[in-house]
């Protein structure tokens, strides 16, 4: 189980990295090696043999995790287990504080980057339902420039995104958490760390007893992430209770086509994601209350 | 052939070496630097038998390219015994605790249990409760034991170390 | 043990592991970690088919790909080696040859059809994706079913209706006891496919050399004579002239005793080359072409009384062997499970009916206690025979279990039972559980929309065995040498034929040989896996017999060896023999310890002057003891297993786990308690996380440790361990210990399941592996 032969190129800042990503690809596919999570398995796996392997990780670049103007700004190469330590991480994006340890194995999170697992879209996997869920703002570099993606526009299909050929993953910006809001990350795995066979990223804001502001997104059920925008309108405006609960799960789910595998079967994961749903939502509510 | 010349630090020893660019860093240390003790389990980043520490946290050395490895620094299990062969304490931990029986999960183990201990030495969270400990060994597979003396001897490791 | 000298306490310790040092610094050998000058690397390129045959094959660009030396296409390599063949004088036994490598029919997705030896395994794999062949695409057989149906393809020409064996047996009047029944009471059982999985894959490497025409073949295998003498058959090299060797090896559970295509092909491959040529497989290659076992399907009838009393047993099984045979042939497993199914329980009247049925998946190999699907169905039946009979699952034990006062006992598989605890093992558990407690907390749970299980099971496990049950199974019971040296320093080196893989011979036989012979604990070596310095066994390390047998062996070797030091020093010290002692190697007069001499002393007279050495006395200081086992014998233990179902997801938490085990006399309690957990753990891991699927064309759905699920830390509970150490009057008192987890636990895992199913009014589990969405299946929660 050993990579194919590829060429290496090992760029030291953005702008070489986007013009090597520029140049006339003569040798096949061209990858991004990041924490290499990911990719290296599909190397060894030679399920993935492109021509030319562009490591970022001497980008002297990409790597700081900011907040300014409430917005909170992540790097790509913040590596996950930075992100899951950090302090700033955990009061300005608790859901992201909440989803980071199911990701994996601390092995994994010592390597994989924020940034990687984003570009990588595997819609079982959690940084991309969370920036999803928080309508983060992705940040692409390419030989046009610098540009800001909408989450709701990243993930375009099955582990695809609208990041050009020449682009690269820069960073995520998100909204820094408002006072009163809860967060919470729920998934269903067949063993500790898998990936899940559903997954919710849910946000809750709360106004005295009632639902000002509610995000909901699914991992693990389609072939991107899924925000489920209905559902968060179930909510809106309504105090949390079991029939307002099941009534937001529904409508989350009612339009679900979970793919069927060895590990569950469409409509387990299409119950699941509504169960997880209920417990999510319940739990960042709980939080928001504690956060007022 | 795609080379590139490295200067990489494992288990205290610089070198520079010339490696395919292909190479997984688990294949560098294991035939290239005769580092047999990381153990290829499944060669996809799932049974931990290769984890070795790269810059003081853990990592799985299948999922690293050795080229990646330049200007940094390894330690693999070999390189946690004394000079005259004394058993670091974690190995003296996990020896005292009857972990392991055919020895090919070991090394890995060893070196996550290396990695708890350093960051509980760092000051950082660490598992505190047998169910916690489960929990950071679950990126690390072992056929043999049923893990439960493995979690004895990682709670001996943890209680022999200062916060 | 009984009549034993245990001076120096070493047996019944929890000695260190002499193994330890090594692994934890990282210093073993393993397959993978040989790295000759000059070694080339070999792989293997697979059929992508599951049946098939293969109408053109172009290895002309892999040939020529640099770093490539040789590339072996089927045909190549069946000009050099015999095609293996495993059949054995089984009346109605199908067991057709094949070549190394393919070159006709392909039957398996993994199937080798070529291999590449080249500088590096990268290089290798790039040959091979190099590599273009032809298949013309056959009907798939993928499961038994298809294989049994009208028009099925035939996947052999001479296995007739792709029924490699079927067998009925009765024994007693069976028609009698269904006549006699107050109740019927019926199961059955789907299990899936899953497999040993240890942590290292398959390989070894394989050298020749060419002046001296000697072939030694390092190898990771449980079984390294076997090995030997099957190679040179297949290989056409004469025996004396293999050597094959075992270091370290990174766990078996039954699959390395098998011997492979790709052995024959490296070895082959290594005598036209010259070697050393290493083959390892990688982790994908194992979980589709290594091999898999336990797919099997039971169905049971259960005539018996009111009172739960079993009257008679009327089994179907069905197993699902892959294409190939291989060694031990599947009758083997058929075999066990037919002859103790019955297990530690009265049984009047049994009938016993198997087909093994050939399909286009990956044989079937021995996975550790491969006969477990016995106690998995007995056990459960039990639970639902109380259920029947409205009495609980400890009442429906207790009156049907053999007793220690009911021994010695005939099996109605005629099978001798003698020391059997497994009833006392029972009552003990039953005693540690409380079950009145265990309902009322299901039923305050309940209350709460909580769902909890509990289920229990016993068992008696051949280990070793006896000779009536070998022969009732159709498989050699043999008796096990051991070579003992005392070395001219009076320190002792032993040769075993036990082949360890994590059990620790090392240590117990060490331990055992140190109480013996009154020799210091590092003051003894144990050899094994070289098959120039050790006794021929053709088992090595397997069913659980080396509690016993290679324990026997050292014994008896020791006590031979110790005699013949007494007699020496009583004629040096003036005393009588039974007078003597030897404490830490030093041989002495009781009570008088300056009257004293070494070993080292007398060891240094019998090798360089035996002469000199008291007349009429055995100077003679290596000797090979053989132990045909006293008759052998069975383990025994009872589970019981507590299980918490999340009925909104389907997973299963298993909060606590009871073992009650009686290995008889523990050689070392914390290898015994390493057995029963990591079994247990497998066992678990095998009912709710392990599957060897396939789909209907029979290609492989685990191909990566990302579909078959091994558990990890959080998957398995705590494990408690009570232990009997039942004395009988035998010289060695131990049983072997390695396979009982993996056999008991998935029936205690799953009669947990059913109890908590009944309590909300479900059914019964009727196939596995428990996966959460079949789980919520069972529930009725989703629909199937």
């Amino acid at each position: 189980m050993k990579p194919a032969v590829f060429e290496y190129l090992s760029p030291t800042s953005v702008q070489e990295a986007v013009q090597i990503l520029a140049e006339p690809d003569d040798v096949g596919d061209t990858k991004v090696l990041a924490g290499g999570q990911s990719l290296v398995p599909l190397l060894s796996l030679r399920l993935a043999q492109p021509g030319r392997i562009v490591d970022i990780n001497r980008v002297d670049a990409l790597q700081e995790i900011t907040e300014d103007a409430g917005v909170l700004s992540i790097g790509a190469l913040v590596r996950q287990r930075t992100a899951e330590h950090s302090e700033l991480v955990r009061t300005a994006c608790p859901l992201m504080a909440a989803a980071i340890p199911h990701i994996g194995h601390p092995a994994i999170r010592n390597r994989g980057t924020v940034g990687g697992s984003i570009a990588h879209a595997d819609p079982a996997a959690e940084l991309p339902t969370v920036v999803v869920c928080l309508d983060a703002e992705l940040v692409a570099e390419g030989s046009g420039g610098v540009r800001t993606i909408p989450a709701s526009a990243f993930f375009n299909g099955f582990f695809t995104t609208a990041l050009g050929p020449d682009e690269i993953l820069t960073g995520v910006r998100v909204r820094s958490a408002a006072p009163g809001t809860g967060a919470a990350y729920e998934e269903v795995a067949r063993r500790h760390g898998d990936f899940a066979m559903a997954g919710v990223a849910a946000v809750v804001r709360l106004e005295a007893d009632t639902v000002a502001e509610a995000r909901i997104a699914l991992s693990g059920v389609d072939l991107v992430p899924v925000r489920a925008s209905k559902a968060e309108s179930v909510l809106v405006g309504q105090v949390l209770d079991d029939a307002t609960l099941a009534a937001a799960a529904d409508e989350a789910t009612a339009s679900l086509n979970p793919a069927s595998d060895l590990h569950g079967s469409a409509a387990y994961r299409k119950h699941v994601a509504g169960v997880l749903i209920r417990r999510a939502v319940r739990s960042a509510a709980r939080r928001a209350r504690e956060n007022r | 052939m795609n080379t590139r010349e490295i200067t990489v630090t494992v288990n205290g020893r610089t070198r520079t070496v010339t490696v395919d660019v292909r190479r997984t860093l688990a294949d560098f240390l294991r035939e290239d630097l005769g580092l047999t003790g990381t153990h290829l389990g499944c060669e996809h980043g799932v049974c931990g038998a290769c984890t070795v520490v790269i810059d003081g946290a853990t990592a799985r050395s299948c999922l690293q390219l050795a080229v990646q490895s330049d200007g940094h620094e390894i330690t693999t299990v070999e390189g946690l015994g004394g000079p005259n062969g004394e058993l670091h304490p974690v190995q003296q931990a996990l020896y005292d605790s009857h972990a392991f029986q055919c020895g090919f999960c070991t090394p890995g183990f060893v070196m996550t249990t290396y990695g708890m201990v350093a960051e509980k030495a760092a000051g950082r969270p660490t598992p505190c409760s047998r169910a916690e400990i489960r929990e950071e060994l679950s990126g690390n597979i072992c056929r043999c034991s049923g893990y439960q003396a493995i979690v004895d001897g990682v709670e001996r490791a943890l209680a022999g170390t200062e916060q | 043990m009984a009549g034993g000298s245990a001076i120096s306490g070493l047996v019944g310790a929890r000695i260190h592991r002499k193994e330890d040092r090594t692994i934890l610094t990282g210093a073993g050998r393993y397959v993978d970690d040989v790295n000759e000058r000059g070694m080339l690397h070999c792989h293997f390129l697979r059929s992508t088919v599951a049946h098939g045959r293969i109408t053109g094959i172009d290895v002309e660009a892999a040939r020529q790909l640099e770093g490539v030396v040789r590339v072996f296409t089927g045909a190549d390599m069946s000009a050099i080696t015999e095609d293996l063949s495993f059949a054995q004088p089984i009346p109605g036994l199908h067991s057709p040859s094949y070549p190394a490598i393919a070159h006709d029919v392909v039957r398996y997705v993994g199937e080798p059809v070529a291999m590449v030896v080249a500088e590096s395994r990268y290089i290798a794999e790039d040959a091979a994706g190099l590599i273009e062949v032809e298949y013309d695409v056959l009907d798939v057989v993928a499961s038994t079913t298809a294989g049994l149906a009208e028009g099925a393809p035939q996947l052999f020409p001479d296995v007739p209706g792709n029924v490699v064996h079927a067998d009925e047996q009765l024994f007693g009047d069976i028609e009698a006891a269904f006549a006699q029944a107050d109740h019927v009471v019926t199961d059955r059982i789907d299990q899936h496919r899953w497999a040993p999985v240890p942590m290292e894959c398959r390989g070894g490497v394989a050298t020749f050399d060419r002046a001296t025409g000697q072939l030694t073949y390092e190898a990771s295998t449980q079984t390294t004579h076997t090995l030997r003498f099957l190679l040179a058959g297949w290989i056409r090299h004469p025996i004396h002239q293999i050597r094959v060797i075992a270091n370290n090896i990174g766990g078996a559970f039954g699959l390395k005793f098998s011997i492979y295509r790709e052995d024959v092909a490296l070895c082959a491959a290594a005598k036209l080359l010259g070697g050393p040529v290493k083959w390892v497989e990688d982790r994908t290659e194992h979980l589709v072409a290594a091999g898999h076992a336990r797919e099997e399907q039971l169905t049971l009838e259960a005539a018996v009384k009111d009172d739960g009393t079993l009257l008679g047993l009327r089994v179907t099984m069905l197993l699902d062997a892959g294409a190939y045979p291989i060694n031990p042939p599947a009758t083997v497993y058929t075999g066990i499970v037919r002859t103790t199914l019955p297990g530690p329980y009265k049984l009047p009247a049994y009938q016993f009916s198997h087909k093994i049925v050939a399909t286009n998946k990956a044989s079937y190999i021995s996975l550790r206690g491969p006969w477990a699907v016995e106690t998995l169905v007995r056990e459960r039946l039990m639970d639902k025979i109380a259920a029947t009979c409205g009495i609980s699952p400890v009442e429906v034990r207790t009156r049907n279990l053999v007793t220690l006062e009911d021994q010695p006992t005939k099996m109605i598989t005629n099978v001798t039972l003698e020391n059997v605890t497994a009833a006392e093992t029972f009552a003990r558990l039953a005693e540690l559980v409380d079950l009145p407690a265990v309902r009322r907390e299901q039923e305050a749970a309940r209350a709460e929309g909580r769902l909890l299980g509990f289920g229990m099971g016993t068992f008696i496990e051949p280990a070793p065995g006896t000779p009536d049950f070998w022969a009732a199974v159709g498989f050699p019971f043999g008796a096990e040498p051991a070579r003992i040296r005392i070395e001219i320093d009076g320190k002792v080196t032993a040769f075993t034929p036990q082949v360890p893989h994590g059990q620790s011979h090392e240590t117990t036989l060490a331990q055992l040989i140190g109480d013996e012979m009154g020799v210091g604990f590092d003051d003894i070596r144990v050899v094994y896996g070289d098959t120039d310095a050790t006794p021929f066994s053709m088992i090595g390390t397997g069913g659980s017999r080396a509690a016993t047998m290679a324990s026997g062996a050292v014994v008896y070797g020791s006590r031979e060896l110790r005699r013949r030091i007494l007699d020496i020093a009583s004629h040096l010290l003036e005393a009588n023999a039974d007078d003597l002692e030897i404490v830490d190697g030093v041989v002495s007069v009781k009570g008088a310890p300056g009257a004293s001499v070494p070993m080292s002393q007398i060891a240094m007279g019998c090798w360089l002057a035996p002469d000199q050495m008291p007349a009429g006395t055995n100077t003679d200081l290596e000797i090979v003891a053989t132990y045909d086992g006293e008759g052998g014998g069975f383990s025994q233990a009872s589970h019981a297993c507590w299980i918490e179902i999340d009925q909104e997801t389907g997973k299963i938490e298993i909060k606590r786990f009871l073992v009650v085990e009686d290995c008889g006399k523990m050689i070392n309690p914390a290898v015994v308690e390493g057995q029963v957990i990591g079994g247990v753990a497998m066992g678990i891991g095998g009912m709710l996380l392990e599957h060897s699927a396939y789909d209907e064309d029979g290609q492989p759905q685990s191909a990566t440790f990302l579909d078959y699920l091994m558990p990890s830390a959080p998957e398995i509970p705590e494990i408690e361990i009570e232990h009997l150490e039942f004395e009988s009057d035998k010289v060695v008192g131990s049983r072997g210990v390695g396979e009982g987890g993996t056999v008991l636990a998935p029936a205690a895992l799953l009669n947990a399941v059913d109890d908590a199913l009944a309590q909300v009014g479900r059914g019964r589990v009727t196939a596995t592996p428990l996966t959460p969405s079949r789980v919520l299946e069972l529930l009725g929660v989703i629909e199937a």
